[in-house]
């Protein structure tokens, strides 16, 4: 006889384990990008081109991959891409000191019409599914750059540098730090997460549509805006919006003591929970205090 | 400086060129092609002052708000929820009055939507930019569940409310041959106006942009900051709901799913190119209708819809650039 209680407990870890892996699945994208978005914004430039940067990268490694066949060369094609839009976002705001969030949405608005355009000139020679590498390789590359980077800022001398320039520039500079070196180091890794996370979402669905991102740039800024700029709150961050999407998805359509919930609740939930995460006691996380300065 | 602009702006029209010769069609004379089509007869007028007139008023939405120190990302939502709410008013309320009251009840839902986010910012110091793409994704997910739901017509398909009856429409204003002007388009500029008044000429405007240029400053000077950051937002959010409300009562005719295909985030460039006066918003709306229209032009000659994202993206960096070059200079 089995004990209706092992059963039970059986079942529901079952529902919990696919839960867990589709939160995992759907939150990899928002952390590698989170990551390039704290790179980028402790060093104190403003990121809102992660979205571009992840599209740019997304339509790259999609087209490249779906051509060559290559899972290397679809990856090293999406991580390219990214690095070029970052470098460029770096060129803007550090030669040009072009305002951080005007070049931003610059190079949004350059990704999305760029890489329909091409998507839609190469749309006849594209066809089955990207080749690609497991999901699973994202995964461990997303969680050990967090560690990664919570362990650079913490206790190296590049880390430490980075914070006196996003912090204080004009500091930094007196004390013989140069904030745009810095600056160009730290979005080359903007670029190359961005890269990872773009290569990841167009590798979960098997090739390029335009737009793909729908907005994940954005959840990403939102969530490392959420968590403090530190990198272990952001991962949270991105975790709790992955786990309240896969709720979304596991949730439609089951009904509550006879009622069914509409689908647009689920869907919303995660939005309204972190609405009122910030109403009531999120709200005060303070910024770099050098972001947007020159 | 100079030599360094010089080159941003080559590379910029190399990256137009490029993408032009990738499309198959002659740069050049397509570009050529796009202006004619967007000023260069009477329809062409006609569609680029339609295009123009939501991002005109959206772009004083996004301005009032940067002028305040807020980045309003949510302006595409408070557009959408104006649009919904106008429409829903309008229908109920057939005849003139349904297009006044769907203005006022457009422009009130706007501020609605925007007000959690400024009394987010002004009082738990939670950031804008956060809390107004949250409200933009709820807003898009009511929408929809609205638009398939009890505003849905049972006749149609698609997800669509009934179409407004004529009498109910903003009215032209003028008409002559292909030209048609909507007073959608005169309200906008007296929006405009009316915004470069508020904000040059009254108590109130001062203390929104003392408070956006030095929020300490401000403070200091016995301005009310908190007070401030929640009425910026709240205007904000009531011209971007007041616009979605326009774009149903005198070009849509209805709301439906995906109504405003991005036209909040095409805002921000409008506001963004505008930087200091709200007058400016006029060229910088008309010039991006013309890259709306110019490129829907374009699109007959086999030319994606891309394009119109590659020449926004030049054209905003290049002109940040160029006014960037100046204020350095100034320096």
């Amino acid at each position: 006889m089995i004990d209706p209680l092992v059963i039970l407990f059986g079942l529901a870890s079952i529902q919990g384990l696919t839960l867990l892996t589709s939160a995992l699945t759907l939150s990899s994208p928002l952390i590698l990008a989170a990551l390039g978005g704290l790179c980028s914004e402790r060093s104190g430039v403003v990121n809102i081109g992660l979205e571009g940067k992840m599209l740019g990268a997304a339509c790259a490694a999609g087209i490249v991959g779906q051509l060559s066949g290559n899972p290397v060369l679809a990856v090293l094609a999406g991580i390219g891409v990214g690095t070029a839009l970052s470098l460029l976002h770096a060129l803007l705001t550090q030669t040009f000191r072009m305002d951080h969030i005007i070049s931003g949405m610059g190079i949004n608005a350059l990704a999305v019409g760029g890489t329909s355009l091409i998507a839609k000139t190469l749309s006849n020679q594209l066809s089955g599914r990207m080749a690609s590498f497991p999901i699973f390789i994202y995964w461990v590359a997303a969680w050990t750059a967090v560690v990664g980077i919570w362990w650079y800022l913490k206790s190296t001398r590049g880390g430490l540098r980075l914070n006196a320039v996003g912090n204080d520039p004009d500091k930094a500079r007196q004390m013989g730090v140069n904030p745009v070196h810095v600056r160009l180091f730290a979005l080359l890794w903007t670029g190359i997460f961005c890269g990872l996370g773009g290569t990841l979402i167009v590798t979960n669905a098997g090739s390029f549509s335009d737009e793909m991102t729908a907005g994940r740039g954005y959840i990403a800024l939102a969530a490392l805006i959420l968590g403090g700029w530190r990198p272990i709150p952001t991962l949270l961050a991105c975790l709790a919006f992955g786990f309240f999407e896969a709720i979304n998805l596991q949730m439609q359509g089951q009904s509550f003591f006879g009622q069914t919930i509409p689908r647009e609740f689920w869907q919303s939930l995660p939005y309204l929970v972190t609405l009122v995460a910030l109403a009531g006691f999120l709200g005060k996380n303070k910024p770099p205090s050098g972001l947007g300065r020159p | 400086m100079n030599w360094r602009f010089a080159l941003l702006a080559l590379g910029g029209f190399a990256v137009v060129y490029f993408a032009l010769v990738v499309c198959g069609v002659v740069p050049l004379e397509s570009l050529a092609k796009m202006i004619q089509s967007a000023v260069g007869s009477p329809a062409g007028w006609r569609n680029t002052l339609r295009q123009a007139t939501p991002l005109l008023i959206l772009g004083a939405a996004v301005f009032v708000a940067l002028r305040a120190g807020l980045f309003n990302i949510g302006a595409d939502g408070q557009f959408v929820m104006g649009a919904m709410s106008g429409t829903a008013v309008a229908l109920a309320n057939p005849g003139p009055v349904g297009m006044v009251l769907g203005m006022v009840s457009g422009a009130l839902v706007g501020a609605l939507w925007a007000l959690p986010a400024g009394w987010i910012k002004a009082y738990r110091g939670g950031h804008e930019v956060i809390t107004t793409i949250m409200l933009n994704n709820i807003a898009r997910v009511l929408s929809l569940w609205m638009v398939t739901g009890i505003m849905k017509d049972p006749d149609e398909q698609a997800a669509t409310t009934k179409y407004l009856p004529t009498e109910t429409l903003l009215p032209l204003i003028y008409r002559e041959k292909a030209l048609q002007i909507n007073l959608a388009l005169l309200l906008g500029i007296a929006a405009v106006i009316g915004l470069w008044f508020y904000l040059k000429k009254t108590v109130s405007g001062y203390e929104l942009e003392a408070t956006g240029g030095n929020p300490t400053a401000a403070r200091f000077a016995g301005i009310a900051v908190k007070q401030v950051t929640l009425k910026a937002m709240c205007l904000s959010g009531a011209l971007a709901g007041f616009a979605g409300a326009l774009q149903v009562l005198a070009y849509e005719e209805r709301f439906y799913g995906g109504f405003s295909g991005g036209v909040g985030f095409d805002a921000l460039g409008v506001a963004l190119l505008a930087a200091g006066s709200p007058i400016a918003l006029l060229p910088s709306a008309l010039l991006f209708g013309i890259i709306a229209q110019g490129t829907t032009a374009l699109s007959l000659d086999g030319v994606p819809k891309g394009m119109s994202g590659i020449l926004l993206g030049v054209l905003i960096i290049v002109f940040a650039a160029y006014r960037y070059r100046k204020e350095a200079a100034r320096d």
